[in-house]
């Protein structure tokens, strides 16, 4: 009884999930966001970036996902990994901050949001797969954050997530400038991510585009949709008739029904 | 006090340090495909080549190769084996033409190719080939391999990462599976070329290793037509 | 003859100081002394006619056999050393068989014929893994067959040489044989006329009459690719016509 009273996390589970892989157990595949995402802080707000491709192995399962989710009405969060992990992680503390919020009458703070996401991410010890981006702007101007899966964090002014972090940070590397313009800051941003749609094959698609400014939040869905289809053949036409109907039942529905009368008591 | 010695500790208790173990094989990703006609063949390859995660090496690294003015090879799986292979059917078949005195026909290629890929049965080429091009009558043939020299005469094919997007397409368009009406007399070879260009777009929107160009072949009495055609980049 | 040629036909490779290669001159001359043999090609096919040597009444004719088969469209004559000619004809066996394992099609006429005189060649020859051949063999070949260039007839020597003719006699009786093959034969003759041919011109030069025991008849159609050899009816027939 003392032992269960202990209280804390078993990951008893986790380690008989393995042991059990190990002898052929075949797990479900999840839906992994093999991901470009960016953010960039300049003069006076911030820009999150993101491609819109989720896949699952090596067959794309979704050509235009959202990978930026509302955190509050000031703070945005780009999340890469297990796509169910990073929806629920974020849309969890956002609602946690709204409570937050409700509680304390006061505008959320970036580095709140922050604290309870890498409170939780490390709660899990990385088995809740969530490679994230935090940016917002609340009393102590725009800030951006990186939060690993097992809730680790950073603060930077321009940061990449996920498999084609490589390629979009080659990209900031290059161009990055302190103090853009909120136009130039949006440029590099789409640059960054089309780097990583282009040269990462977990990445593809179109590109996401959020503004935080102290004005206001500005959701640029699909902000570059250089992937259109490029070829269509001949229209595929099939006369009625061309499946072959193998047998017929017609069934009147009143001989599966029985009809009684019901006394009303 | 009883001082006892620890045993001294073995070496071949110790289980040797894992480096990164040499990989003999690498899949180099790519779908190719190929549709026989009445007197001609349609042959497609992407030509992507990726390093087997998220990266691309090359986008143009082109599958199909021709071996006779009536047929080509369509290969995907590893590269560096692509190549190796294609290497020694060249030779063999240069051998072959002076020996005999004509090129190999494509049946005779066909052949060939399923013993040379057996003759590495413990360590083969990890290769997935399509034979295709026209036969001795001047009717569209092709022919599907597995890595190791099985292979089986077919109306039309299909093989790589993107096989199991194509062939069901294959299936309903070219041998019209359970249909009892079919639209339509014989597909020309234009007809052909639009439906296999249909069939490596579709590919490329939903396999990652699949994408950039594509070569779309034509094999006819007139020889070997080749035309490059755009897909997707991403 | 044998007192002028001194000491260098001791070895199958050694040249003399003319350039000849005296072991493989007596190799010709024992085909000379060999069974005639007869072939005549046209478009519809390929005749090869063979008298048979009945040494012995008491031997049985059937035991002796001059035509065989190399592949389904390929057979083939010969008149020499008999013995000879089976590492010929098992050689081209293999050579057709493993052409069928490797290209799935059937070998063609000359590049069977080629094969046969590469090996013809290889006297003298240390292989590794082959026992060394001590001598030139002593039997020519009458080769007939079908591919996609038509009916053909080659023939080869124990020198390793080929040639196609329309139309060729060898062994004992060939000098007679050929002289006649080459006044009647004309290019545009049917199969039948060819048959017909070869047999008289095989009767001409045997010394005993044609019977159906002594002369062995075979033929390959262009059509079908296919051969056969006569049996003792079906020769009766065509004996009784002559």
């Amino acid at each position: 009884m003392e032992e269960l009273n202990r209280g804390g996390f078993t990951f008893d589970l986790c380690s008989r999930n393995t042991l059990l892989e190990k002898t052929g157990l075949k797990m479900p595949g999840f839906l992994k966001t093999g991901t470009t995402i960016v953010g960039v802080v300049y003069k006076d707000g911030v820009v999150l970036g993101a491609d819109t491709r989720a896949t699952e192995g090596p067959i794309v399962a979704d050509k235009n996902c959202e990978k930026i989710h509302y955190i509050a009405d000031n703070i945005y969060c780009c999340g890469a990994g297990t796509a169910a992990d990073t929806e629920m992680t974020t849309a969890l503390i956002s609602s946690k901050l709204k409570l937050h919020k409700l509680s304390t009458g006061k505008e959320p703070r970036v580095v709140t949001a922050l604290t309870m996401l890498k409170q939780m991410l490390f709660k899990y010890q990385g088995h809740v797969s969530a490679a994230l981006i935090l940016g917002g702007i609340d009393i102590n101007g725009p800030s951006l954050h990186t939060i690993y899966p097992h809730g680790s964090t950073d603060q930077l002014p321009y940061v990449t997530m996920g498999s084609g972090s490589l390629a979009a940070m080659a990209v900031f590397e290059a161009k990055y400038k302190t103090d853009m313009t909120r136009d130039e800051a949006i440029q590099l941003v789409a640059e960054a991510i089309s780097s990583g749609v282009f040269n990462d094959l977990g990445s593809g698609s179109n590109v996401d585009v959020t503004v935080i400014a102290k004005e206001g939040v500005t959701v640029l869905r699909n902000y570059l949709t250089p992937n259109e289809r490029k070829f269509r053949g001949p229209e595929y036409i099939f006369p009625i008739g061309t499946t072959p109907v193998l047998s017929k039942l017609v069934a009147p529905l009143s001989s599966k029904v029985i009809i009684e009368d019901v006394v009303m008591s | 006090m009883d001082l006892k010695l620890s045993p001294f500790p073995t070496l071949e208790k110790q289980m040797p340090i894992e480096h990164g173990r040499f990989e003999a094989y690498v899949d180099n990703g790519g779908t190719v495909l190929a549709v026989g006609g009445p007197d001609y063949c349609v042959i497609a390859g992407d030509t992507r080549m990726s390093d087997g995660g998220y990266g691309i090496q090359t986008r143009k690294y082109t599958k199909i190769f021709q071996l006779t003015d009536k047929c080509v090879l369509a290969t995907s799986g590893m590269q560096a084996d692509t190549l190796a292979l294609q290497k020694r059917l060249k030779t063999m078949l240069s051998h072959y033409q002076k020996e005999h005195g004509k090129p190999m026909s494509t049946p005779a290629i066909a052949q060939f190719l399923s013993n040379t890929l057996y003759y590495k049965r413990f360590f083969p080429y990890y290769t997935f080939n399509i034979v295709a091009g026209i036969d001795e009558k001047g009717e569209g043939c092709a022919w599907t391999y597995d890595a190791v020299g099985s292979h089986e005469r077919v109306k039309y094919a299909s093989q790589g990462s993107g096989n199991q997007l194509v062939i069901p397409l294959l299936d309903n368009q070219v041998a019209k599976f359970n249909q009892q009406i079919i639209a339509g007399g014989n597909v020309t070879s234009q007809q052909a070329v639009s439906f296999v260009k249909d069939a490596i777009t579709s590919a490329g929107e939903r396999d990652i290793y699949t994408g950039d160009y594509a070569d779309i072949v034509v094999v006819d009495k007139d020889g070997v037509h080749w035309e490059k055609f755009e897909l997707k980049l991403d | 003859m044998f007192l002028t040629r001194s000491e260098y036909d001791r070895h199958v490779n050694t040249f003399s100081p003319e350039g000849r290669l005296f072991q493989v001159e007596y190799a010709l001359e024992a085909i000379k002394l060999g069974s005639t043999t007869i072939g005549i090609q046209c478009a519809e096919g390929v005749v090869l006619a063979v008298e048979k040597r009945l040494t012995s009444p008491l031997l049985e004719p059937s035991s002796i056999q001059k035509v065989v088969e190399i592949d389904s469209h390929l057979i083939c004559a010969l008149s020499g050393l008999t013995a000879d000619s089976r590492t010929i004809i098992d050689h081209a066996r293999v050579e057709t068989q493993n052409h069928r394992f490797n290209y799935d099609e059937p070998m063609t006429v000359e590049s069977t014929v080629q094969s046969i005189c590469d090996l013809a060649l290889r006297f003298g020859e240390n292989r590794k893994g082959e026992e060394k051949m001590s001598r030139p063999f002593g039997v020519a070949l009458l080769i007939a067959g079908v591919d996609e260039k038509g009916a053909q007839l080659y023939y080869s020597d124990p020198s390793g040489t080929y040639t196609q003719f329309h139309a060729k006699a060898i062994g004992a009786g060939s000098e007679g044989a050929q002289q006649t093959l080459q006044e009647k034969y004309s290019k545009s003759m049917t199969l039948d006329e060819c048959q017909a041919l070869a047999l008289t011109t095989l009767k001409q030069v045997m010394e005993e009459a044609v019977t159906t025991s002594n002369v062995e008849l075979a033929k390959i159609t262009t059509k079908d690719g296919k051969y056969k050899i006569y049996s003792k009816e079906e020769l009766e027939v065509i004996v009784s016509t002559l």
